[in-house]
């Protein structure tokens, strides 16, 4: 027995307002597509990377650039509780602290990443990788732009694996490879 | 019209010449080293803003054109990329890099916790070098690993040198890759640079076992099964908590225990009433098979 009109009219609109609030929820978590990685594995020694391993530090490391984006243009400490830990996190927390009470903030745009696994430890432990990234970056004090370059900059990272993500432990900028 | 022209020529000149002797400008340096002081100079004259853009850091002050601003060791204790800006009328910029200070630690890290004696590759360590405010040092290196053991044969606190090894760090990194030892027991692993050492331990445990051999006798409630004590083929007691399983075949069908060895021996009571043969196995290893009278 099909159940009365107003009751089906009520449980379409329970299941739309479902559907929307997990569509949005998916999009928050989604990595940003305006990030580009691209990830070389072919020179990673002494151990190989599986091609599952690889897709999940690809989505992993593109995620955590957008992560950091967010955290260092609104100046919030909530997107890097997932990505990184260790020293990266503790200093990407510092750098949110101080922006907030110096009132700047920074913007990473149009992000491209070409990143080069160069060392995966025996075990599958901890991964080194290279990435030479070039991004749009814009330095504002409140909301007036004080810098602003097209920087090609150069990143050693250390990656490990979590229960069910690869985190950034280490990032660090230097000036070549 | 000419002496027009002269005014204003002279005019152009007065106020570029003023623009050009109050501009600012300012001067990062080459590279600088994590945790200890440097400066930026300045040019010009008069009040600016500058700020200090890097990892961790994000400040903002008052500063005087022609002075050199200070920047203190705990401005620049991250190594990266930093951005120095100085504002008056207009902005401008100068990058610079801060270096990792001398190595003060080493992460170590070593696999497995627990491994068989004498298998191949068994055992690696991976180590990278940080300094006193956890940046990787990324200059190469050397780190000493060294791996030792307590030989049973010789004196019983004397550990005696399995392997040895000096590494060069490469992209901030120094690992190997070695065999395990011979004998069972604690392995101590270290990793050194200068005087940074860092420590870990490797528990070597017997391999598979060598040569099982069981004994029964029929008792008033079956039949007691036991090991003889069981060794792999360096002599070593396997652990305790190994599983042996002991299978009897009789006339009744088929009846299978597992017992875990208990210093060096693992016992069974089976119960059988009829005449039955007994065999054992361990891991991939089978022993001898008894065959045991029925019960009068």
């Amino acid at each position: 027995m099909m159940p009365p009109a107003p009751i089906r009219r009520t449980a379409l609109l329970i299941l739309l307002i479902g559907f929307f609030l997990f569509a949005s929820t998916l999009n928050s978590l989604a990595a940003d597509p305006s990030v580009q990685v691209q990830l070389d594995v072919k020179k990673a020694a002494p151990r190989a990377v599986e091609t599952l391993t690889e897709r999940g530090i690809l989505r992993d490391y593109r995620f955590a650039w957008t992560s950091m984006a967010q955290a260092l243009e609104f100046n919030t400490f909530d997107p890097l509780e997932g990505p990184f830990s260790g020293q990266a996190r503790q200093f990407l927390r510092q750098t949110v602290t101080s922006q907030q009470q110096s009132g700047l903030r920074r913007r990473y745009a149009d992000q491209s990443h070409h990143v080069e696994a160069v060392f995966y430890a025996p075990e599958g432990d901890v991964i080194e990788l290279h990435d030479t990234a070039q991004y749009h970056l814009q330095i504002l004090d409140g909301d007036k732009t004080i810098h602003e370059e097209n920087a090609v900059a150069h990143y050693v990272i250390l990656m490990t694996p979590g229960a069910d993500r690869w985190t950034i432990r280490q990032l660090q900028a230097v000036p070549q490879f | 019209m000419s002496r027009l022209s002269r005014i204003i020529a002279v005019a152009t000149l007065a106020a570029a010449c003023a623009a050009l002797c109050s501009a600012q400008d300012l001067r990062a340096p080459q590279s600088a080293i994590a945790g200890e002081e440097t400066a930026i100079s300045t040019t010009g004259s008069g009040k600016a803003t500058f700020y200090l853009v890097g990892p961790g850091v994000s400040r903002k002050n008052d500063a005087t054109l022609g002075e050199d601003v200070h920047l203190a060791a705990q401005d620049i204790r991250t190594a990266g990329y930093y951005v120095a800006i100085l504002c008056s009328d207009t902005c401008h910029s100068a990058g610079f890099y801060v270096n990792a200070a001398k190595p003060t630690s080493l992460t170590f890290l070593v696999h497995p916790s627990r491994v068989p004696v004498a298998q191949s590759d068994a055992v690696s360590g991976v180590a990278f070098a940080f300094d006193q405010f956890h940046n990787l040092v990324l200059a190469p290196v050397n780190v000493n690993f060294q791996l030792t053991a307590k030989d049973k044969d010789k004196d019983k606190d004397k550990a005696s040198p399995l392997f040895s090894r000096s590494v060069r760090t490469q992209n901030g990194v120094a690992w190997f890759r070695t065999p395990s030892g011979k004998s069972a027991g604690p392995l101590q692993v270290t990793a050194a640079l200068d005087d940074v050492t860092a420590r870990r331990a490797v528990q070597q445990v017997a391999s598979e076992p060598c040569n099982l051999r069981i004994t029964g006798q029929r008792t008033k409630t079956g039949i007691l099964v036991q090991t003889e004590p069981v060794h792999d083929c360096a002599g070593n007691v396997l652990s305790d908590g190994t599983i042996v399983t002991f299978t009897a075949t009789g006339p009744q069908g088929k009846d299978t225990v597992d017992a875990p060895i208990k210093q060096g021996v693992a016992r069974a009571q089976m119960d059988s009433s009829g005449p039955a043969v007994i065999s054992a196995a361990s891991g991939v290893v089978m022993g001898n098979e008894i065959h045991v009278e029925a019960q009068r």
